[in-house]
């Protein structure tokens, strides 16, 4: 491996490379990792992940990149002892840390490497004549999709025989979401505790109390608006039935699951389907009653997300709607300056 | 699904029907692999479908065709590890196709010989345009019969649907297989490798492509206003056709630029509109629908799926390529038909009377409803 591959596995310890870089030249087991004059390789695994949990960042400096043993193998200790956490919002911020640093080093890199992390992720891209990135419509569709943003939808999107053109920042969007995926599928892979060196289940133990530190500091939740409030969308089909309007199957689905949700009963419920010209009380009954989960199989049907009722035609945002996906959650305060995890 | 009919014309039906089976099974070839389809029939009339069945062969599957003469047949556009558990959730999708269906508009510009209304409350009909009936006032019913007209249009849909595919999504034509489905509208399979495990939010994105749903109307109305002419543009994909085809009726991009904003935002959404892709997103989203058997007849109007060839699609004749049965003539009590085409012959109107149609006009008439067989 030339030297600059081996800062380059480094840089981004969750590339092959890095993988084949320890098995080549370290024994990669619990017992001989704590060894491996590894001390400083399990330091620089907690900072990773404090990091993380703290800044929603895992920072790599230079002078990490040139102690690339340390830092190399610093990565998988890292994703062992989010495992051993067991927390799963643990794994989700460590996953999200690590990929929003890697993004952040993209962004400095050539094109041509920039394509090569991307490749290496199974994030194919190809450079085209006028210096936009193209990558593949499926490729697309399976990363953008955790994006809400209306420039990543895919009608917005330029999209010519069968790939999305994008620049590069964002292709190294879609390349972060892949890395998040990649991450925190590792730190689900279980670890078997009793197999753990004492040192690691000591840093562990120092992983959670920053954790529990952080939630402590939490401010608890406060809606913006009234709990109560009505989205726009649903707002709407509420006054068509009110002015008796036919409204369609799939719009009176959303109305009956609104008002279960909110806690209405099922006789009120009724009551305001009744206006509607085709009422039937034990059709109506029934349905709602199904839908409120008292019948069948006891499912409880949830209010269609945003995105249902954006590709069913009922959408119509207002500003209260920035940065939510699903119309329960209308009004609530920062929705769309929360950190993403995806 | 069939409507009611007397058992002297289900006999009638299911007779015909093996006929064409005999003869045609060869064409009844499922999506491979067979074995991980889930397959659905109406085997009678007014019963529920028998579905949750798999078979571990074509020739399996062709001698339960020729045994039990299914009214309608129906496969998954899924593969499952085990298609014939009846649990959805243990049947195991390991994939499945993308499929399209688009249908005809709802009726309206037909002519007063082309319609019939039955009355369900009093019982009268006739031909004609009669939204209520004349003697007591209640709402009719409108006979649909498949127009020529409005399938030309669907047609007209499903050409967009495909060249969207094509030049914007990358399918390759290879990979897309289109369908008369035998009644009111086209089906379109695409069974593309990489677009096979597209999840259920990427074929949402998809369907929001064709109909132009979610479209970021302020980035397009201010290209608009500053009026950027064709070659300075960097769109692609549909909101270049959304663009060129505005800058079309404007006439010229001074023109558009001269517009009133509510002007420019009116002729996007008429342009939307136009340009939109009228799919029904519920069959698309929808990864464990079973599709009509492609070559199946479609007891809904006794025609068949019917295989197009891309290069035929724009000459593709539904009323005349799609027929399944012979013109011998059968004898059939008509209870009331307005005019209608079929096999390249104009037939009726009929009111109560008794005629001679040939076999497969018969059997459209029967399974539309409206008459019942009276011998051969």
């Amino acid at each position: 491996m030339t030297s600059e591959n081996v800062l380059r596995a480094a840089r981004y310890p969750f590339l092959p490379e890095a993988r084949e870089f320890i098995s080549r030249n370290i024994d990669l087991t619990l017992e001989s990792l704590e060894k491996t004059g590894s001390e400083a390789a399990l330091k620089r695994a907690v900072e990773r992940v404090e990091n993380a949990l703290i800044f929603k960042e895992v920072k790599v400096t230079v002078l990490d990149e040139l102690n690339y043993v340390r830092e190399i193998l610093s990565f998988p200790i890292a994703v062992i002892l989010v495992s051993m956490t067991m927390n799963e919002y643990v794994r989700r911020m460590y996953a999200l840390g690590e990929s929003r640093g890697a993004y952040r080093r993209m962004l400095n890199e050539s094109d041509e490497t920039l394509l090569y992390i991307g490749e290496k992720m199974g994030v194919e891209g190809v450079l085209d004549d006028e210096s936009m990135i193209r990558v593949k419509i499926p490729t697309y569709l399976k990363l953008a999709y955790s994006f809400h943003a209306p420039h990543w939808k895919l009608v917005n999107r330029a999209v010519i025989n069968g790939y999305v053109l994008m620049g590069r920042n964002e292709y190294a969007r879609l390349v972060q979401v892949e890395i998040n995926n990649y991450v925190y599928e590792k730190t689900l892979e279980p670890v078997p505790m009793g197999a753990a060196p004492d040192s690691f289940r000591r840093a562990v133990g120092k992983i959670v109390e920053v954790w529990s530190k952080l939630e402590a500091a939490k401010p608890s939740h406060i809606s913006l608006r009234e709990r109560g409030d009505t989205p726009p969308c649903i707002d709407r089909i509420i006054k068509k039935m009110e002015n008796g309007e036919n409204a369609s199957h799939f719009e009176r689905l959303v109305v009956a699951t609104f008002m279960i949700a909110r806690n209405r009963s099922i006789d009120e419920i009724i009551e305001f389907f009744s206006k509607q010209p085709d009422y039937k009380y034990s059709v109506t009954k029934y349905q709602v009653e199904h839908l409120a989960g008292l019948r069948g199989g006891g499912k409880k049907y949830s209010v269609p997300s945003c995105r249902t009722m954006l590709t069913n035609g009922l959408c119509y945002p207002d500003e209260y709607c920035k940065g939510i996906k699903h119309p329960l959650r209308y009004g609530e305060e920062n929705a769309a300056n929360k950190p993403r995890v995806s | 699904m069939v409507r009611r009919m007397l058992q002297t014309s289900l006999e009638f039906l299911k007779r015909e029907f093996f006929k064409y089976y005999y003869e045609n099974i060869d064409r009844l070839v499922p999506p491979e692999p067979i074995r991980n389809r889930e397959f659905g029939f109406f085997l009678e009339k007014g019963k529920g479908m028998f579905r949750h069945k798999c078979f571990n062969s074509l020739r399996d599957f062709h001698e339960f065709i020729l045994s039990e003469i299914p009214l309608d047949i129906y496969v998954s556009a899924a593969n499952y590890e085990d298609p014939g558990n009846r649990d959805m959730s243990e049947k195991k999708l390991v994939n499945a196709e993308l499929f399209f269906d688009i249908d005809v508009e709802p009726v309206n510009a037909v002519s007063d010989e082309e319609a019939a209304w039955i009355c369900q409350k009093c019982g009268q009909y006739d031909i004609g345009l009669k939204e209520r009936c004349p003697s007591c006032g209640s709402p009719t019913e409108l006979v649909r019969l498949l127009s020529e007209k409005q399938l030309r249009e669907a047609l007209g849909e499903t050409e967009k649907l495909i060249h969207v595919l094509i030049e914007d999504l990358g399918i390759a034509p290879d990979n897309t297989h289109v369908f008369y489905s035998g009644n009111r509208g086209y089906h379109v399979h695409i069974n593309q490798e990489d677009f096979l495990n597209i999840t259920g939010e990427g074929r949402r994105e998809i369907i929001d492509y064709l109909l132009i749903q979610g479209l970021d109307e302020k980035e397009l109305l201010n290209i608009l206003r500053r009026g950027v002419s064709i070659e300075n543009i960097s769109l692609k994909g549909v909101k270049k056709r959304v663009y060129m085809r505005i800058l079309e009726k404007a006439g010229s991009v001074e023109k558009l630029k001269a517009s009133r904003r509510e002007t420019v935002l009116k002729m996007l959404e008429d342009v939307v509109e136009e340009l939109k892709v009228r799919i029904d997103p519920v069959v698309t989203i929808d990864v464990h629908r079973l599709m009509r058997m492609p070559e199946s007849i479609n007891s809904n109007s006794g025609m068949v799926k019917r295989r197009i060839r891309l290069e035929d699609l724009s000459f593709f004749k539904p009323l005349e390529e799609a027929i399944a049965f012979g013109d011998e003539e059968a004898c059939l009590k008509v209870k009331i038909a307005p005019k209608f085409s079929l096999g390249g012959r104009t037939f009726g109107p009929f009111k109560d009377e008794e005629v001679e149609l040939p076999v497969y006009a018969a059997i459209y008439i029967i399974c539309k409803g409206l008459g019942e067989y009276a011998g051969g």
